[in-house]
């Protein structure tokens, strides 16, 4: 008997999510995955489902949905911005998974703009502890400029993939646009601040795919300062060589292998024996 | 009009899927029969919006996922042909017995639509309605190998290329065994006699002569559809003639 259900939810109904429910000791965190961009909560190349049922066979209960108008989700008749928007369907997430599994603190995985929803709802939501960001914000710095444009003054090999790329974004842009939409920097490292003085986690994980944005770890710390870089609740990782999806298997499970690794470190599954899930949603 | 109902059936409630009801009596469904892989992922808007669309019309509509893809239980690596034509069995079975439809009509794109042909027999779909169907599988594997190894050296994707081994065993980001890969190479299109309509919107000229020479009609569709452009495998496919082109088919049966 397969062990995932999918439901309608929310506050109008109007969400659509596929939960994976293990038979869960109770004070597990629930993961909640959010849309990569504008992709259906499968992910891409699926990488949402493999995802879930890799942490629900470790026991953490998942939800894998659709935000207000992506995928099979409407909208709901609320007034208000996006930003409210996610908040909010975030909030109706956590309600399910409290219902349905009994939990009672949360960690939100996203990538990409999925990433930058999850900050946005990690910001003010009370019951998220965690957040693991793929390819989240990032700025470029000083030290990425170097890092970046030094080695392909000398290298033949990185000349013809520059040109070669440049040459495609000249025939065909990009529709995705890294760090076009992204908030001043300031505000981003105040508010990953003041989360972190909240008692978050967070797991910052970069792929090789966003070079043109991030090349070292160090940048981490360049670009939001040692406060927040080195904080104890931090962690920060590049797989280099992988592109910004995921679409090579290999690169999957490694990517797989370190959310794991973390989530089982910094929230492992509560040994506590299983209870009756909570009655109210 | 009521929101789709997502819903789980077949054997073990392993098949997941969005119901799309209407209220009253309905003599006919749509059942709507995905293609796999990175095409599954492309065009669930464009299936959504047909959906919704028949459901507007009247017409209750079933979109699912076969297992070891989309939502459905399995690994992608698991995915099997006859297991396919089994589960488009039973999401017409499914349809059937949500909306009371006694007639059922497949529609499929790209290999969803050579599963719609192959199933439809034995589903008793009633009518067909297929866009861009893959009927030669042998080029179709033949296609997907050759992006598979454009995707390994891609600089718009790695900066430099992976090694062969990174990407074997793969098409275009979906794990695919030796038995999936012979099955997909191993399938020819038969013509089956039900009434056919193909939509055709290939960038280049196709022969549907295997279909038409059984009665299929071909209509056109613009723009053409790029299923297999590399740097469109994270684009969703739009088509905004779909939905009256395949409301067209239902008034006036193909």
């Amino acid at each position: 008997m397969m062990s995932e259900r999918a439901l309608r939810f929310g506050r109008a109904q109007h969400l659509v999510g596929v939960a994976g429910l293990p038979s869960a000791t109770r004070g597990t965190v629930g993961v909640i995955v959010l849309n990569a961009g504008l992709i259906h909560r499968i992910g891409p190349f699926r990488l949402h489902v493999e995802l879930t049922r890799r942490l629900n066979a470790h026991g953490y209960p998942t939800l894998r949905l659709d935000l207000s108008t992506l995928g099979d989700s409407g909208a709901s008749a609320d007034a208000g911005s996006r930003e409210q928007q996610v908040r909010a369907d975030v909030a109706d997430a956590m309600a399910l998974l409290r219902h349905e599994a009994g939990c009672g603190r949360f960690v939100l995985v996203g990538l990409c703009r999925g990433a930058q929803n999850a900050h946005i709802a990690a910001c003010t939501e009370p019951g998220i502890a965690g957040a693991v960001f793929l390819d989240g914000y990032i700025y470029r710095t000083a030290g990425f400029r170097l890092r970046h444009y030094l080695p392909r003054l000398l290298s033949p090999a990185r000349w013809r993939g520059f040109l070669a790329r440049k040459l495609r974004q000249a025939i065909e842009p990009e529709e995705v646009s890294f760090g076009s939409d992204y908030p001043p920097r300031e505000q981003v490292r105040g508010e990953l601040a003041a989360m972190l003085a909240r008692g978050l986690r967070f797991y910052f994980l970069y792929s090789g795919g966003i070079d043109e944005q991030f090349n070292h770890p160090r940048q981490f710390r360049e670009c939001y300062g040692r406060s927040v870089a080195f904080h104890p609740s931090v962690r920060v990782d590049l797989l280099e060589g992988t592109d910004h999806t995921y679409s090579l298997l290999c690169d999957r499970q490694r990517m797989f292998d370190h959310i794991e690794g973390w989530l089982l470190e910094h929230f492992p599954v509560s040994t506590a024996p299983a209870a009756e899930p909570a009655l109210q949603a | 009009m009521s929101p789709a109902e997502p819903c789980q059936f077949g054997r073990d409630r392993a098949l997941m899927g969005m119901y799309h009801g209407v209220a009253g009596h309905a003599p006919v469904g749509m059942l709507l029969c995905p293609p796999v892989g990175q095409a599954l992922v492309r065009t669930h808007r464009v299936y959504r919006q047909l959906a919704a669309g028949m459901a507007a019309r009247g017409i209750p509509a079933l979109r699912f996922d076969y297992r070891g893809s989309g939502d459905s239980a399995g690994d992608s690596v698991a995915l099997d042909w006859q297991q396919c034509l089994d589960d488009i069995r039973s999401a017409a079975a499914e349809l059937r017995v949500r909306s009371g439809c006694a007639m059922v009509v497949g529609f499929g794109a790209q290999l969803g639509g050579a599963l719609a042909l192959a199933a439809a027999p034995a589903a008793g779909l009633a009518q067909l309605i297929l866009w861009d169907p893959v009927l030669d599988g042998a080029r179709h594997a033949t296609t997907l190998d050759r992006l598979q190894e454009e995707l390994r050296t891609d600089p718009m994707r790695f900066t430099r290329p992976r090694a062969p081994q990174d990407a074997a065993g793969q098409w275009l980001g979906f794990a695919v065994s030796p038995d999936w890969r012979a099955q997909v190479a191993a399938w020819q299109a038969q013509p089956v006699r039900v009434p056919t309509l193909v939509i055709d919107s290939l960038p280049a000229p196709a022969s549907w002569s295997t279909l038409a020479a059984a009665g299929a009609r071909v209509v056109a569709m613009q723009p053409a559809t790029q299923w297999d452009d590399l740097h469109r495998l994270e684009h969703a496919i739009l088509a905004p003639e779909l939905l009256q082109l395949v409301g067209q088919a239902l008034e006036q049966p193909a």
